[in-house]
Formats: structure tokens, C-alpha cells, sequence
């Protein structure tokens, strides 16, 4: 994977993740009759006018950059759903909002590509803006609690952005008390120490993926 | 400036800016204000403030401190003796005595602050909102609740009743305009976004006034200006833009609705002569103006600013100009109109008090105006009529016009202007007017739909006198591109297929006439649109299909015309038109047989003529839910005709029971909430196209472009008590389409026409339609409805189903089923074999699997076939073959083992020698294999034959002949003729199958 090549371990680039999103289903609403499109991933269609059909966002993308489609906003990002989901965001510090895994994606990929398509869309995008930002205010409140003792961190609703965004993080934190803490690990590292870098690198993550 | 500044004298002490209002009594001697800053409600002596400027003394008259919050909102009602009420943060209202400001009673508590109140005309109702999701309308003389209005997203700010006491107007803090009908308590047009928000910013508010004529509303406007909008259509009907440099906050009308002041951020007070739209005085202050009234019954104005100070702006307006209180609108009388449009006009005739309803009246009317439905008002179209005078259809509409207008002021005004046919109600029913299918009605200042169908659309709106058309395909990628044209005509109806749109309109007065405009989509000659014009006719509804365009008329001719403009047929129809459609070249034309039914029933009848064979192929009624009008009206995608009611059902004519309407779709129960209605666009053979609507709204707008919704067609079923409805309605729809394709089978073979492609579509259909029985009878088994099951397996048709069904029971041990299912497929078998020897003695040609050998289709095939696939095809044919021999001895329990046994090897023998003599094909054993289900059958038959007709294997073309020789003597001409109208579905499949065999080899060579 692209991704191990980074050296902060196994993070995705915002690019990848929005490849990731791009398989996500959302509904068009054609303005060509098409046969269906067979694909790896599924069967889609047959497309015909003015019937809305589901499909994978990328193709949904592709098609309304030729102007074949028009894109349904999905129904979380209606202004009044994400009103409610920011303002539930504020007055529960302690949990997330259930919000679609991509939704940082997908909505930046409707920005970009099918504005015309949402209503209220400068509306929308401030809302999932503030909505992003209380998240990931909350997110780094939540991992200054990490301590030594933290076995597991258990955060529900996170999405694909924001976990790809602590990962590293909480990777190395948990690594780092993990070390501290186990004596044997400590002569390992010392013992490895002499030897070539990756090597130290790769050391302490095979233990913990044992445990 | 002229040098006149108006002085503001404190009244309330606020530290910052807040929410001031201020208000008249109804003489013009007190003023009432309070502040969002301060807890009291003050009572000023009209005189004092004046002089408030100068004289330092003075105080309040009364002073009442009930509330615990900030007072937010006033009121006083009207008329001599009039209360006041107030509202405040501390979520309560308030009412007092008016001038003494006694406390009278605490009214009605809201859950959050209060932000705006208001009085109606007679004092008898007040409305109040606040932060509250609902606007509550209290009845003054007991303080009730009468309703609760929601519908605001954002905090109600302001709120005003029409003076003639129809409408309440209501604005929020988002800039969101609601006109709420009183009479039904229901939104009656919602204007989104079409004044500032002020989210959280209390310290300014949104407010929205009533001219004194109740004939426009002034909202200010996003474009730092006020923008007056109609009351009854809620379309702007002009702006007032001048000097404010920040959105307007405030505005209130002169008494007489010839001036408006209004009031902006920008701390300046303007006052606007409305008629000339320019403002003509104007002053600066030092802070922002809050609340704005002009006194009843003077030339001034009293102001008050967000901190609290007010003051009274002593003749405002110059004395060069009329005075404010000049001319006062009375409602009763016939109102004078604002601006001089012709809009107005249209408006004045329908809110003229009726006058007498008189014969001589009507005649008037309808001479002057014989528009049925004019194209500006869209109410009107498809309201009942609730006049008694028999009157023409044609004179239908002026008369719901002038019956509105007796009725406007009864209560029940608002619920005679249902938007739509299904929101009418019946008091006594009127025929039906003429309509259009998949048209809308005209909205001013809105696009409508002429034309909605499967294939795209026919959009108009009027502009300046002449209309835009445009014509969309909804398909992009194939269909025509077609350029928008200028409709000088005023299209009010149109149609449209693949190849071409047609228009009409109605005329109206003399000089326009009616006319019928064709375009075609593409032509290979230029200038190929043609226009008819009638005298003294009218256009009521139009159609076309493939090569002919028709029109009926108000003198009931049916008139049809080519593609070219050659007036091909002039026909009378029976009645009055309802509307028509045309599917290739099939025209149905809904006329009126009869004035309705004394219980409000339509009487309609529908014809279908053949164009292209000038023949009329059905008559009959119309089939409609008691007490319910035709609201649309068309072919489905596979040429059914079908009609959907305003009750939300929808029918297609089948011709079971020798032609009759089957109900197969019901908007109230596929519905997935109560304010949903469907808005019918086309359907196919199991599914309806409809466009989703939210009541109020029963039909779609142009804008956003509407998104079809796919909906099943179901049978209106009884619940039974097997609990499988699904089923059960899948088994009659599959029954239905079964049918229709034997139906469409048995018209082609008559006209001696190839059937072959619906040949497979026919066998999918009896496959899925065996399988739908066969789950069907499993629940019956399993829900002990045993005599139900058997009926059921004697619905199935294929032979292999029927085994299946055998299987099914043995496995549930049900050996009294088992007893039937077996004779019931005895009994099938014994037809089959009969049928099959009928066959082959008919068809010399069409053999099936077993003497196929014989035939003479394969035996040239064999000719040509490359050797190398007959070694394939003796060895398929020998391991195929004898199975369903085997199949054949398990079901077949009356044919004594032994017997089948020996017909099984003397059936190998015979295909052994056959092959050996004659070389089969490789199709041979392959359509043995697919059909297997059947060969058991016609082995049997087969081997029944050889050996009573006892014939050697060598000669197998004389078996063909012996058959032929046995058989009765009639040989008829063509096969499928016979087997259709001879036998039941059974041997029409029995050809599929045959014709398949056949065919195949010969596509693949």
C-alpha cells in the first residue's frame, strides 16, 4: 500500500481516503436512458430518465461532469439534519453524532463537482464545516486523556478523515506508553539499538500486533 | 431634509440596543410602548410625546409592570372600546383595558419568548409567535387556542392579518413569508427567503404589513428595498428601491394605503408614495428606528428607536400632497385597485361582492370573457362549481368565478379555491371541465407543465403579454433537441409525442380565436408546422399519435387531422369532451354522457377509435370512484388504457369479462404519509410513474425539475386470512399480463401475423406465473387451506410445476393433496396427449421434440450440418432422452410399470435407428434438454402412436403421413390460428416451443 511508504506508519493521504469514499452509494437522477453498467464492484442501472437509480458516487461523479446526471443530495446533508447534528454535536462533548463514515468526503466531492445540485449549498458546507471542526475539537480533547493506563479508546461514529487523522497518533502514543512500560521491551530496544533503523521501527508494532 | 427634525423623548431606560415597539390606540389619542429592556408597558397621552421634545415632565399616563421579562410585542385592538395585548420574553401574553390599562387576564403562555402579535380587523382574534415552532390564533372572547399554525423554520417576528380577514401573513427571522388561509387553517402560500435573516439577532426583526385594501403585502426585501407582493397569488408586484443603504427592518402603511414608511438599519425613515414608487420624505437619526405607526386618523407618524426613546413625526407627509387618511378604503364596497394592471383587473373581477347572479348576468359574463379557465388563475381550474343553474359546460368556469365571489365572504371561501381537483369538495357536483393530462395549472410568474408524459415535457410561463414554450425531452442523450418558441397565442394546452407537439389555445373575446398549432420535432421538408383556426369554436382538448393529430371542440367535433395539416375526418362525439389521449394510432376521447348524478357522481364515457383503420375498437363508460373527477387520462407504455382519479385510483381497461376496468393502484395506500398525493405521469405493465407531491401542492412545479417516483401496481386486495397478500396480488397481476400478452398473441395470429416474439415473453410469463402458484399453494399447505391449494394447482400450467406441486405435498405429507395434485395431473396429461395428437395431425410442419425427426424443417437442416456434430448429437440425444421416460414413470402412476419400461427402450430404439437413418441435429437433443418438462408428455404421445399405428422405425416419414391420414380431415391454414381458438394457453406454448425448435437452427446457420 501507498500508504506504508509514508513515514508517519500506515496514514492514507486525504486523496486516497477520497478514493475510498468514492465507492460510496448515493442516488442520481439520470437525464439519458442507458443500458446497465456492468461492473467489478456491482451492477448498476439500467438508467432511465428523470427515475432516480443508485450508484456508486465516482460513476455518479463521472456522469455528472458530462452533464448525464444530476446528483440527489443525500438526506444528511439537508440544512435541517445537519442543524440538528451540529447542535447535538455541541451539547454531547463525550460522543459523535451518527454521521456518514465519509462524510467529509462525500461532501467535499459534491462541492466540487455537484454544487448545483444541493440546495442551500453555501449553507451546507459552513454547517459540515462546523460540524468537522467541533468533531475534531473533540477528538484531540478526548486523546489528551490517553494516559499509560488507557487500554483501549473507544470512539463510536468517528469518521474515515478523522481516524485517518489520529491514527498516526494514537498508533505511536500507545506504542510509546507500551514501551515505557514493558521492561522487556525496553532491553529489546536497547538491544536493537545498535542495529539498522527499520528495523527498531518495525519491532515494537509486531509486538503489539501480538498482543 | 426639510429642516424638521422629529425629537425622541426617553420612555424606556436601555442600556444597549433593544427590541422597541410602539403602537396607537384606535382614536389616535394614546400611545401605547414598551422595550425588550424594560419590563413595563407604557400608556402616553398622544399630546404629551408630541411635546415630549420640549417639556421634560412629562410621564406616562399609566405605567403597568406585570410582565418579569422584557416586553417584546404589543397590540391594541381595534374599535372604540379596544384592549391591548402584550407579549414578552417571560413567555406569557397579556391582555389589559385600553386607554386605563387595566390587567384583564393572562391569555396564553408560549414555551419560549414571544416575538410578535397581532390584532385581526375585528379584534375577535389574535395571533401570536414567537420563538415557538407554531403561531397560535387565540379567540379574544374566550382566550382559547383556536389553531396552531406551524410551519416556520426560523422564530416567527412578524405577523399581520388581512384586512379582509382571509389571510394571516407571517415572516420569520430567516426571511421566510407564509400566507396562512384562515378558513382552513392551512398554509396557502409559502415565500422562501424573500426578506433578510437575522438569525440570532434579536435586536432587529423581520416585519411585514397589509395594505389597508388587503391587496398587497409590503415585506422588506433582501436588496436593501420593499418589495409589495399580491395577496392572492403571492407574485411581487413591485418593488420600492431608493435611498436605504441597509436592508429596510421596519414598514408601516399610511391608512389609506397610498404611502408606506419604512424604516432601515441604516437609521433613515422614508416615506414612499406606493403609487409613483419613489420616496418622497425622508429623515436621519442618531439611532436605528425600531417600530414605526402611522396614527389612524392623522397626519403623523410615531417612531421609536432601539433605545427607547420616542417620538411622533408631525405631518409627515406635505400638504401639497393628499393627506393619509384621504380615501381610507372601505372593503365593503368595490375596492379601488393599486396599481393599474392588468393583473389587477383579473383581480377585480374576482373579488367583486357578487351582485346578483342573474341570467342575463351569465350571459354577460361569458360573452365578455369566455375564457373556461383563464391562464392567470390557477385556482380555478377543476373547482367545483357550486351554482345551481344549469348552465353549458363551456359556461362552467365563469360561473365557479362568480360563485366564489358570492361565496367570498362565507368562510367556506377558502376551501372552494382547493388547489386541485383532489382537493375539491363536493357540495353539489358539476360536470367536469375539460383538461389536459400532465398539464398544471398556470401559475403567474411560474413556469407550468402543458404536457408531462414518460417522453418529456411542455413547459409555458407568460411574459409581457406573450408566453415562452419550451419543449424537454427527458431523455437528453436521444431525443430532438427542440428550440423554445414565443407563443403569441397564449397556448393553454398542448400534447406531445416522439415526432411532434400540438398546441391550442381558447379564445378569448373576438379577435382571438381559437387556434391548433402543429410542430413536428423533425420533418424532412422546411416550414412543415402548421396552425387551424375555428370560428366560433372552440379548442377543449387535443392528442396525437402516429401520423395524426386530434382535436375536439366546444361544438363536440372530433376533428383529426394528418401529420401534414390535412384535415382528414370531422366527427361529432356525444358529449361534452373531458379530455383525450392518442397511443400510435389508437385515439381516446372522455366525454360527458349526462350532467352528474344527483349523489355528485360523473357521468363520463370513453371511446377508442383506430385512426389509421377509421374504426372504433371500444365504447364504454368510464369507470370512476363515487364522488371523484378524472384527473389524468393516457395509454401505458404497452398501450393499455388507463385513468387515474382525484380519489387516487388508477384503472386499466382490460378485456377480461369481455372489456372491463380493473383497479390497480391506489394513492391512499401506497402513500407513505398523510400530506403525500400522487401526481400520475405513465405506467408500464407492473409499474406507475408518478411524481410525489406535498399537500398543499398537488402537482408538481417546473422548477426544481420533478423526479419520477416508481410505484407497483396492486390489486385493491381483501386481506385474507392466508395472510400472503403480496403473493396473492402478484399472482393476479402475473394472471393479468399473462392475458394481456395472449390477448396481443391471438390479434396478431388473426391479422396472420408473426408471433414468434411473444412467444418467449409468453413462456417467462406462464414459467413466473407457475411459480408464483406453486409458493401459493406451499402457504395454503402449511395454512391448512387444502381445497384452495388444489384449486390452485389446477391453475398451473406447466407441467414440470405441476410435479413440483406433487413433490411439495409428498414432502409436507399431505396424502389427501397428494391424491389430487396426482389425478390432476393425470387429467392434464390426458389433454395434452389429446391436443398433441390434434397438433400433429394439423401441423405437418411443426412436429414436436419426438417427431421432430419427421420433420421437414430439421431434415433440411440436417442436410447441411457438418458431420462432425452428429456423433454430439446421437450421444446428447441417447442420455437425454430416456430421462424424462423416468420422469414420466414416477408421475404417471396409473401406466403399469412394465409398460413404460418397454416404451422407454422401445423409445431409445427408435431414436437410436432414427439417427442412424436419418442423422439428427444437434438442435435435437438441445431444445430436448431446455424443454424437458414436456417431453414427458409428448414421448408418451409419441410412443403411444407407434405402437398403435404400429410402425417400423425405418420409415419415419411415413409416420408423419399416417398421422395426417388418421387425423380429422381440416387442415387449417395457418396453425396458430386454430390452437388459439381452439385450446387454452397450453398449446399456445406447445407452438412457442415447437417454433423455438424450429427456429433456432435455422438462425444458426
Amino acid at each position: 500500500m501507498a500508504g506504508q511508504s509514508d513515514p508517519h506508519l500506515s496514514i492514507f493521504s486525504p486523496s486516497e481516503v477520497e478514493f475510498v469514499a468514492e465507492d460510496e452509494i448515493v442516488e442520481i437522477v439520470p437525464n439519458i436512458r442507458m443500458d446497465a453498467l456492468n461492473m467489478i464492484c456491482g451492477d448498476f442501472g439500467p438508467f432511465f430518465p428523470q427515475i432516480p437509480t443508485k450508484v456508486p458516487l465516482w460513476l455518479a461523479v463521472a456522469l455528472k461532469k458530462r452533464s448525464k446526471c444530476t446528483i440527489r443530495t443525500p438526506d444528511w446533508m439537508t440544512v435541517d439534519r445537519l442543524t440538528q447534528v451540529l447542535e447535538a454535536e455541541r451539547e454531547s462533548p463525550r460522543e459523535f453524532q451518527p454521521l456518514p463514515f465519509h462524510y467529509i468526503e462525500i461532501s467535499k466531492l459534491l462541492f466540487d463537482d455537484a454544487r448545483d445540485d444541493i440546495s442551500d449549498a453555501y449553507l451546507v458546507r459552513s454547517l459540515i464545516e462546523d460540524i468537522r471542526d467541533v468533531r475534531f475539537h473533540k477528538v484531540e480533547t478526548g486523546l489528551e486523556t490517553i494516559s499509560g493506563r488507557t487500554h483501549a479508546v473507544k470512539l463510536k461514529n468517528l469518521s474515515a478523515m478523522e481516524v485517518n487523522i489520529v491514527r498516526p497518533f494514537m498508533v505511536r502514543t500507545l506504542q510509546a506508553f507500551y514501551k515505557h512500560d514493558s521492561p522487556q521491551m525496553i532491553q529489546q530496544a536497547d538491544n536493537t539499538g545498535s542495529r539498522a533503523t527499520p528495523v527498531t521501527d518495525r519491532g515494537p508494532r509486531r509486538d503489539l500486533r501480538r498482543r | 431634509m426639510k429642516g424638521r427634525v422629529v425629537k425622541l423623548r426617553e420612555a424606556h431606560k436601555a442600556g444597549s440596543p433593544a427590541l422597541c415597539c410602539a403602537s396607537w390606540g384606535p382614536s389616535g389619542q394614546h400611545v401605547v410602548t414598551a422595550s425588550a429592556a424594560d419590563t413595563a408597558v407604557l400608556i402616553h397621552d398622544a399630546a404629551t410625546v408630541l411635546a415630549g421634545g420640549r417639556g421634560s415632565g412629562s410621564s406616562p399616563v399609566v405605567t403597568i409592570r406585570l410582565h418579569k421579562d422584557g416586553v417584546t410585542a404589543l397590540a391594541v385592538a381595534p374599535g372604540p372600546s379596544g384592549s391591548l395585548a402584550s407579549g414578552s420574553m417571560d413567555h406569557s401574553i397579556k391582555f389589559y383595558t385600553f386607554p386605563e390599562g387595566e390587567f384583564q387576564s393572562n391569555v396564553a403562555r408560549f414555551t419560549l419568548p414571544i416575538r410578535s402579535l397581532a390584532f385581526n380587523r375585528k379584534g375577535t382574534l389574535l395571533a401570536a409567535a414567537g420563538d415557538d415552532d407554531g403561531i397560535k390564533l387565540i379567540a379574544t372572547i374566550d382566550n382559547t387556542i383556536s389553531k396552531v399554525l406551524k410551519g416556520h423554520k426560523g422564530s416567527v417576528t412578524g405577523l399581520a392579518f388581512d384586512p379582509r380577514n382571509d389571510y394571516l401573513a407571517s415572516v420569520d427571522s430567516i426571511g421566510t413569508v407564509i400566507y396562512w388561509d384562515l378558513c382552513i387553517g392551512a398554509e396557502a402560500r409559502t415565500l422562501t427567503r424573500v426578506a433578510p435573516t437575522f438569525r440570532s439577532d434579536n435586536s432587529v426583526r423581520n416585519i411585514l404589513c397589509w395594505s389597508p385594501d388587503g391587496q398587497t403585502l409590503a415585506v422588506p426585501g433582501l436588496r436593501k428595498n420593499v418589495v409589495l407582493y399580491d395577496r392572492d397569488t403571492g407574485e411581487e408586484v413591485c418593488t420600492l428601491y431608493g435611498d436605504h443603504e441597509q436592508p429596510v427592518s421596519c414598514l408601516c402603511w399610511s391608512p389609506n394605503g397610498r404611502y408606506l414608511a419604512s424604516a432601515g438599519l441604516d437609521r433613515q425613515v422614508l416615506i414612499w408614495d406606493v403609487k409613483s414608487r419613489q420616496d418622497i420624505e425622508r429623515q436621519k437619526f442618531d439611532v436605528r428606528i425600531c417600530s414605526l405607526a402611522w396614527k389612524p386618523n392623522g397626519n403623523a407618524l410615531l417612531l421609536i428607536d432601539v433605545m427607547g426613546r420616542v417620538g411622533i413625526w408631525e405631518s409627515v407627509i406635505p400638504s401639497t400632497m393628499k393627506s393619509p387618511n384621504e380615501g381610507i378604503p372601505d372593503l365593503n364596497s368595490t375596492k379601488a385597485p393599486l396599481f393599474d394592471d392588468d393583473d389587477d383587473d383579473d383581480d377585480e373581477d374576482e373579488e367583486k361582492p357578487s351582485t346578483s347572479g342573474g341570467l342575463e348576468d351569465d350571459m354577460d359574463e361569458t360573452l365578455s370573457d369566455s375564457t373556461p379557465f383563464s391562464h392567470k388563475r390557477p385556482r380555478r381550474k377543476s373547482t367545483f362549481d357550486r351554482d345551481s343553474d344549469n348552465e353549458d359546460l363551456t359556461h362552467q368556469m365563469e360561473s365557479t368565478k362568480r360563485m366564489k365571489d358570492k361565496h367570498n365572504k362565507k368562510e367556506d371561501a377558502g376551501k372552494a379555491r382547493g388547489d386541485s381537483a383532489t382537493s375539491a369538495r363536493l357540495v353539489t357536483a358539476r360536470m367536469q371541465a375539460a383538461f389536459q393530462p400532465g398539464s398544471t395549472p398556470p401559475q403567474p410568474g411560474m413556469r407550468n407543465f402543458l404536457a408531462y408524459n414518460m417522453l418529456g415535457s411542455i413547459t409555458t410561463i407568460e411574459n409581457e403579454g406573450h408566453s415562452h414554450v419550451e419543449v424537454d425531452f427527458h431523455d437528453t442523450g436521444r431525443g430532438p433537441r427542440v428550440p423554445s418558441m414565443t407563443d403569441y397565442f397564449g397556448f393553454t394546452m398542448a400534447a406531445m409525442n416522439g415526432s411532434g407537439s400540438v398546441f391550442a389555445n381558447q379564445c378569448k373575446g373576438d379577435k382571438n380565436m381559437s387556434t391548433l398549432m402543429y410542430r413536428p420535432f423533425g420533418s424532412w421538408a422546411g416550414n412543415s408546422e402548421w396552425s387551424m383556426r375555428f370560428e366560433g369554436e372552440e379548442v377543449k382538448a387535443v392528442a396525437l399519435g402516429a401520423g395524426w393529430v386530434a382535436a375536439v371542440t366546444s361544438l363536440n367535433f372530433l376533428r383529426i387531422f394528418t401529420e401534414g395539416g390535412l384535415q382528414m375526418h370531422i366527427l361529432s362525439v356525444s358529449g361534452p369532451v373531458v379530455t383525450a389521449a392518442g397511443y400510435e394510432d389508437q385515439l381516446a376521447i372522455v366525454s360527458h354522457a349526462s350532467d352528474c348524478l344527483p349523489s355528485g357522481d360523473q357521468v363520463l364515457d370513453v371511446k377508442v377509435f383506430n385512426i389509421s383503420e377509421g374504426a372504433q375498437s371500444m365504447f364504454g363508460r368510464l369507470v370512476l370512484t363515487p364522488l371523484s373527477q378524472l384527473s389524468w387520462f393516457g395509454f401505458s407504455e404497452n398501450g393499455q388504457l388507463s385513468s387515474y382519479d382525484s380519489k387516487g385510483i388508477l384503472r386499466v381497461f382490460s378485456s377480461q369479462f369481455s372489456g372491463s376496468w380493473l383497479p390497480l393502484f391506489s394513492s391512499l395506500k401506497a402513500r407513505k404519509s398523510k400530506d403525500e398525493s400522487h401526481w400520475v405521469v405513465g405506467l408500464d405493465a407492473n409499474n406507475v410513474f408518478c411524481i410525489l407531491c406535498k399537500t398543499p401542492q398537488s402537482y408538481p412545479h417546473v422548477m426544481p425539475k420533478p423526479v419520477l417516483s416508481i410505484l407497483h401496481l396492486s390489486f385493491p386486495l381483501a386481506s385474507s386470512d392466508l395472510g400472503a397478500n403480496s403473493l396473492e396480488n402478484e399472482f393476479l397481476m402475473r394472471k393479468l399480463q399473462l392475458s394481456q400478452i395472449q390477448n396481443k398473441m391471438e390479434e396478431m395470429a388473426a391479422l396472420g401475423l408473426d408471433t414468434t416474439t411473444y412467444d418467449d415473453e409468453a413462456f417467462n410469463m406462464e414459467a413466473g406465473l407457475d411459480q408464483c402458484i406453486l409458493r401459493l399453494i406451499s402457504i395454503c399447505c402449511s395454512g391448512d387451506k387444502l381445497v384452495r391449494a388444489s384449486e390452485l394447482a389446477k391453475l398451473l400450467t406447466l407441467e414440470k410445476s405441476m410435479k413440483g406441486a406433487l413433490t411439495l405435498v409428498t414432502r409436507l405429507k399431505l396424502p389427501l393433496l397428494q391424491e389430487k395434485f396426482s389425478s390432476i395431473i393425470e387429467s392434464f396429461l390426458f389433454q395434452e396427449r389429446m391436443l398433441n395428437n390434434k397438433i400433429i395431425a394439423g401441423t405437418g410442419r411443426f412436429c414436436s421434440n419426438a417427431t421432430i425427426m419427421t420433420s421437414t424443417t430439421v431434415l433440411t437442416t440436417q442436410a447441411t450440418l457438418p458431420s462432425k456434430f452428429m456423433q454430439d448429437g446421437n450421444s446428447s440425444l441417447e442420455s437425454s432422452l430416456p430421462k424424462p421416460n423416468l420422469v414420466n414413470q414416477q408421475c404417471s402412476s396409473t401406466e403399469p410399470k412394465n409398460s413404460a419400461g418397454e416404451q422407454g427402450i422401445e423409445i431409445k430404439d427408435s431414436t437410436g435407428k432414427v439417427s442412424s437413418a436419418f442423422i439428427p441435429s444437434t438442435k435435437v437433443p438441445k431444445s430436448s434438454e431446455t424443454k424437458k418438462h414436456r417431453n414427458g408428455a409428448s414421448n408418451s404421445a409419441v410412443v403411444d402412436q407407434n405402437q398403435e399405428g404400429d410402425i417400423d422405425h425405418t420409415g419415419a416419414k411415413k409416420l408423419s403421413t399416417e398421422y395426417c391420414n388418421r387425423a380429422e380431415p381440416q387442415r387449417p391454414v395457418n396453425p396458430f390460428a386454430k390452437s388459439s381458438s381452439s385450446k387454452e394457453q397450453s398449446s399456445s406454448l406447445l407452438d412457442s416451443i415447437k417454433k423455438m425448435k424450429v427456429d433456432k437452427p435455422n438462425s444458426r446457420i
